[in-house]
């Protein structure tokens, strides 16, 4: 029963058995975003952008307030719907799918406000979130304390936030940095090929930043990631790849050390922000 | 394995089983119809306290549980079919699951007081349809039958209606508690703390509040259809919004984060109304004005006080508790004593038939009778009853207050500042999070 959840926090089975079936050329592409736009009203937010992240690729998302992250973040989780583009995930169109379809085909994402289950202990928080994965979702003849699959992964994956000694109390009373990181969880319960973390260090102390990048690292070894991040020193512990955003589009893409010597991002944003 | 949860239920249910030797014809009836208010706010709340889900319309459910269970009667009656008696209620809840499911696939489309809104316009609309549709739903006077017998048993005198309407009871009670404990039912308390988040992590939440109002609407339905039988008639006035009403309130005043407070505030209101409304006419009055006290005072009811107090008074606490609710329970008689004087001298002052009086004695203001005794409604001596009342009760309940807020702290041993009254039960853990 452990090695359910040994194998979805280091490493994945649902990441390496859908990445086998889709083996055309995209097969290393995991998500994929094909000129694409997103206005509200008159305003144009999002303006043709073209994204790839690739299997096993840590991600960074970075750019200017304003600049259209969450934006895009809320569109390829399907929150929003596109005006035009495409949204690819494992070769697949995603595009204008409701979030809890685009979830099931394998993207997770974390928020920017923490957003859980805050009148519910830790353990249910992320008991909901494993039960869905397993297929328990409208199950109503069975009580859940039966099913032993799902509890163990739970009990795992409580271990593995280092939330032990809270597993019981309201997930509303925890710390913040407790909270972000069972919410992080709860994203990775879910099993995803990619997983997207929005802001994830926000708001925190220098030692809580430091805790939870290192949990990050942790759990999510081996995993595609997405993140938006302010803190440039997280971003370089994290990530091996950043695209910078600006104004709806992105300018630059590739390795840390080329985007810090890209002319178009010292100009517009990384100048003055890092050295 | 902990038999805690099981002996307080078997002890309950003992108890109700019994109960009938005890008691008198007019109490036999008063019981029947205090399961049935009981077993309607177990069903809202599924939807209302787990799922958070607030109808104003529950009352469609109810009465087309009724009707489906009148019309089954009726056809008993004139020899169309046989169908068991006390099977009916099976019939009221798959009709309420079907149209739970149809009124609440539109209703849940939206969330907080837009859904309470279409329940509402969806219960009336069943409201104003109902006494248009005389063939289904009878006219004004509605429609009349009778139990048919079955399975050797007459269902005619009330206390074999009594065990009938107990065992179904008993039966969705459990339903609905274990219903709790399922990952359906864990989801619902899901979808009440954050509806976003659970369709983030991979679940159609559409789908699965229809599929949770349905299901509340279906022992909702089998309430309704033990309503009928007990009845043996039922007119459009089922779907009335004061039946949608009434559930709101009595879950309310039991506690909604409760499990079984919602039961026990729908009995004892049930309770309260038919003993009061043979008393007095503004016992309406009085059962808005518990609601409001409950509702400032502790929110989260008397199953939420109950339970505050089985999880956080230690053993022995109760001691130092006792005096505090002492003077608690005579400060309360004495406010409601000074309260109903004041309404009911009001109530009386105030009516056609005391006007009346007043014309045949030319303008005097004559003497009223309340209580048995007479009373001048211009003398000061009348009017220092309530005042004195009050004002003794207002002095005392400073002094409740304060030996409740010291008692409470020593009860539960606690440093902090709680207090039992609402304030501490806020963010307490509700007893329908834990598992």
């Amino acid at each position: 029963m452990s090695f359910g959840a040994q194998a979805i926090l280091s490493g994945s089975t649902h990441a390496e058995a859908s990445g086998a079936t889709a083996a055309t050329s995209s097969a290393e592409k995991v998500l994929e975003l094909e000129n694409l736009h997103k206005s509200f009203g008159e305003t144009k937010i999002i303006r043709g952008v073209n994204l790839t992240v690739k299997k096993q690729q840590r991600h960074a998302l970075i750019g200017p307030n304003g600049a259209g992250k969450s934006t895009l973040f809320n569109l390829i989780s399907g929150h929003y719907v596109p005006t035009s583009g495409d949204i690819r995930l494992n070769g697949q169109t995603i595009t204008g799918l409701p979030p809890h379809l685009i979830n099931r085909r394998g993207l997770s994402r974390s928020f920017q406000i923490t957003n859980l289950f805050p009148r519910m202990s830790v353990a249910e928080n992320l008991r909901i979130s494993v039960m869905g994965r397993h297929g328990y979702r409208f199950t109503m003849f069975r009580p859940i304390r039966r099913i032993k699959a799902v509890n163990a992964e739970v009990d795992e994956m409580v271990e593995r936030l280092r939330l032990t000694r809270r597993r019981d109390d309201l997930a509303g009373d925890l710390a913040y940095s407790e909270q972000r990181a069972l919410e992080i969880g709860m994203s990775l319960a879910t099993d995803p090929l990619i997983l997207m973390l929005d802001e994830p260090t926000a708001g925190m102390s220098r030692e809580e930043t430091a805790y939870i990048v290192e949990m990050i690292r942790n759990v999510t070894e081996g995993r595609t990631l997405l993140v938006v991040e302010h803190d440039m020193s997280v971003v370089f512990t994290l990530c091996d790849q950043i695209s910078v955003l600006v104004y709806g589009e992105v300018i630059a893409s590739g390795e840390p050390a080329a985007v810090r010597a890209d002319n178009k991002v010292q100009e517009a944003y990384l100048g003055e922000e890092v050295h | 394995m902990n038999l805690r949860p099981i002996i307080l239920p078997a002890v309950g249910v003992a108890i109700l089983v019994m109960l009938p030797m005890f008691l008198s014809a007019n109490m036999l009836a008063a019981s029947i119809t205090m399961m049935i208010a009981a077993l309607f706010a177990l069903a809202f709340t599924l939807a209302m306290g787990q799922a958070g889900m607030l109808s104003f319309g529950h009352a469609a459910y109810y009465g087309l549980g009724a009707f489906a269970a009148i019309h089954i009667m009726v056809a008993v009656e004139k020899k169309l079919f046989f169908f068991p008696t006390p099977l009916i209620p099976i019939v009221g809840g798959a009709i309420g699951f079907v149209f739970g499911l149809v009124f609440g696939w539109f209703a849940t489309q939206r969330t907080s007081v837009y859904f309470s809104m279409v329940t509402l316009a969806l219960a009336e609309l069943l409201y104003t349809l109902a006494p248009v549709w005389n063939t289904v739903f009878g006219a004004e006077s509605g429609i009349q039958t009778e139990r048919g017998p079955s399975w050797g048993i007459t269902f005619g005198p009330d206390f074999e209606v009594y065990y009938l309407t107990l065992a179904w009871f008993v039966l969705s009670a459990w339903c609905l508690w274990a219903f709790g404990r399922t990952p359906l039912g864990r989801l619902a308390l899901a979808l009440r703390d954050n509806e976003h988040r659970v369709r983030f992590l991979g679940f159609n939440t559409h789908l699965a509040r229809t599929l949770i109002f349905a299901i509340s609407c279906l022992f909702t339905g089998v309430a309704g259809a033990l309503l009928a039988i007990s009845k043996e008639s039922g007119n459009y006035e089922l779907f009335g919004p004061s039946n949608s009403a009434n559930v709101v309130l009595q879950t309310f005043i039991g506690g909604a984060g409760t499990f079984f407070g919602p039961a026990f505030g729908a009995a004892v209101m049930t309770f309260f109304a038919r003993v009061t409304s043979d008393l007095t006419r503004s016992w309406l009055l009085y059962q808005g004005l518990i609601f409001v006290l409950v509702m400032l005072f502790m929110p989260e009811g008397l199953g939420g006080i109950v339970s505050l107090h089985a999880r956080r008074v230690k053993s022995g606490g109760w001691k130092v508790l006792v005096l505090p609710y002492l003077v608690c329970l005579v400060c309360g008689a004495l406010l409601i004593a000074g309260i109903v004087f004041t309404v009911e001298s009001l109530h009386t002052v105030l009516t056609d038939a005391y006007n009346a009086k007043r014309v045949a004695a030319k303008g005097a203001w004559v003497p009223y009778q309340l209580f048995g005794r007479s009373f001048e409604p211009l003398s000061p001596v009348t009017w220092t009853i309530p005042l004195a009342l009050l004002a003794l009760g207002g002095l005392l309940l400073r002094l409740a207050t304060r030996l409740i807020s010291r008692g409470w702290l020593l009860a539960t041993g606690a440093a902090a500042s709680d207090d039992p009254n609402g304030r501490a039960a806020a963010h307490d853990r509700p007893q329908g999070a834990t598992a």
